[in-house]
């Protein structure tokens, strides 16, 4: 459990995954990435970790990702095999961004 | 048209043939020139022949294709479309169209467009917490304490499109890449090539549109839940790029979808393509298969830095990538970049793209051809110009050039009128498809 920075990177500690926070709420988030909680992107996995396999879907490299009510939204920037969830509830895709009339 | 007598007159339009072949005339009269500069200062000669370059490629394109259409388009003035349609004029160090803005970071400038929307809300993920409800004053603040490369690198991870303003590289690369060759087809030439059209906005949909005029049969394809932005811009421009072009609409995040998006892929003889490449594969085609498998098959692929790392992944429009080429600070200074056109990159790469895609399917052979945004603009910097420039003149309200005695207006924007009405999002879906499947089958 950890309150979570905008602009912070964080790890899976049990595959490639990393994510980056766009958006969070103002409250402790229990962040998991294939079932196990994730880490700061500089820390070293622990030890014998493994995917949890109600956990495995994948990670989608640019794909955001938010929870039910919208506030905590993550951004993909490495893929990997587990899939993320905020207190055992599985996060979603966010439907890509609509494009401009005009660039 | 030489200045006459004692009393000076204002040139009213271009001269005849052959000052007007000089590079700075024909800038001049490309309507790119007028958008290039300050608001309140002199329109700004282009560092090479850009717009120049822009003719010949789409003569060359005429020549081989030998249709009266595109024998009547002077590729010169395709650069000034856009900034018609849309009412735009210069700005400086704000592009024409309003959503990049060049910008000084701790050391250097860099680049950043804003077009989507979506994008404001990745601002406190990118420069840090704060309040961005004035976005381009919270990046500006925040951008100016940080040097430009970790500010650019730090953007493309949050896939934001991001730009350091460099000076041009002293070997410029080749526009054109073909990054996988097929085997030959046995397709008849005379035949127009049938043109899947997946791209949107500018660039893409000019590509789809000199075809059409060279003769082809173009279908777009638009994603039912993404479509091409510019349908929600002004008519006159997305008519203009996409009348003609018949209009198929898929639920690309369904499977049905996606296998109908095969199935046009399949039968066609030119795919252009403008999106980057993991966003293709995550819709189950693989391009560089399908060309190596395929006979007589061209796929374009349209990005902002190419199909290779460490670009790859990288977004870009229009603006933003002339800067990453060194556009910008050729046309002003590396410490005081400028703009130079209007999305200048898209127009650009759209009809150097119609050229490689048709060339290599009058060739015969299956290809991917990587064409970028960055790599277009930094291959015409490459283009000298002649010792001689214009000089730049004001005459009463209006801007014109002067070269030994002979003087041009700097011609606005202006844009052609479209040969009809761009066919509603899906209106030819079903025709489409039913014709795809007999085709195939038979």
């Amino acid at each position: 459990m950890a309150r979570l920075k905008t602009g912070t990177r964080l790890k899976s500690a049990v595959c490639n995954t990393q994510v980056m926070i766009v958006a969070a709420p103002d409250a402790d988030v229990d962040l998991a990435c294939g079932g196990q909680p994730m880490i700061d992107a500089a820390a070293t996995p622990p030890a014998g970790a493994v995917i949890s396999p109600d956990a495995a879907k994948g990670t989608v490299l640019g794909k955001r990702y938010v929870n039910a009510d919208g506030k905590l939204e993550l951004l993909c920037i490495k893929p990997g095999e587990g899939s993320l969830s905020v207190a055992g509830e599985a996060l979603v895709l966010k439907e890509a961004k609509p494009l401009p009339s005009s660039d | 048209m030489k200045a006459v007598g004692g009393r000076r007159r204002c040139a009213v339009a271009a001269p005849d043939p052959p000052t007007c072949e000089h590079p700075d005339f024909v800038w001049a009269g490309s309507g790119a020139m007028a958008l290039t500069g300050f608001a309140d200062g002199p329109p700004v000669l282009a560092p090479a022949p850009l717009a120049s370059r822009a003719r010949e490629v789409v003569q060359t394109l005429a020549a081989r294709a030998g249709t009266p259409a595109l024998a009547a388009l002077d590729g010169a003035a395709l650069l000034g479309e856009h900034a018609a349609a849309f009412g735009s004029e210069r700005r400086g160090r704000v592009s024409p169209g309003g959503s990049c803005r060049l910008l000084r970071a701790a050391d250097r400038w860099l680049a950043v467009n804003l077009a989507r929307a979506d994008d404001v809300a990745l601002l406190p993920a990118w420069l840090g917490d704060g309040d961005p409800s004035d976005p381009w004053a919270f990046v500006a603040a925040r951008v100016a304490r940080r040097p430009a490369e970790d500010v650019v690198a730090r953007a493309r991870l949050l896939g934001l499109p991001a730009a350091v303003a460099i000076a041009p590289e002293p070997a410029p690369p080749p526009w054109l890449r073909v990054a996988q060759r097929g085997p030959a087809g046995r397709r008849p030439q005379h035949h127009a090539p049938l043109v899947v059209d997946l791209s949107s906005l500018w660039a893409g949909p000019l590509c789809g549109h000199l075809l059409q005029l060279a003769g082809a049969r173009v279908v777009k394809v638009e994603s039912t839940r993404r479509p091409d932005g510019a349908r929600a811009g002004p008519a006159a421009f997305f008519d203009l790029l996409n009348a003609g072009k018949q209009s198929v609409a898929l639920d690309l995040g369904a499977a049905d979808g996606r296998r109908a998006l095969m199935r046009l892929v399949q039968r066609a003889d030119i795919v252009i393509e403008a999106s980057r490449p993991r966003a293709v594969a995550q819709f189950g085609i693989d391009a560089e298969t399908l060309v190596a498998t395929r006979p007589g098959v061209i796929w374009l692929s349209l990005t902002g830095y190419g199909r290779r790392e460490p670009g790859i992944d990288w977004v870009a429009f229009g603006d933003d990538a002339a800067v990453a080429a060194g556009l910008a600070v050729a046309t002003g200074a590396p410490d005081a970049p400028l703009f130079c056109g209007d999305a200048i990159a898209d127009p650009l790469t759209g009809l150097h793209a119609a050229l490689a895609a048709f060339e290599a399917w009058q060739a015969g052979e299956s290809r991917l051809l990587d064409v970028s945004l960055r790599d277009v603009v930094a291959h015409g910097l490459g283009h000298a110009m002649p010792p001689a420039r214009a000089s730049v003149i004001r005459c009463r309200d209006e801007w014109e050039v002067e070269l030994a005695g002979v003087r041009a207006a700097v011609a606005p924007p202006r844009i052609r009128p479209a040969f009809g009405r761009a066919r509603p999002l899906g209106a030819d879906t079903a025709a489409v498809l039913a014709e795809t499947e007999a085709a195939l089958r038979g």
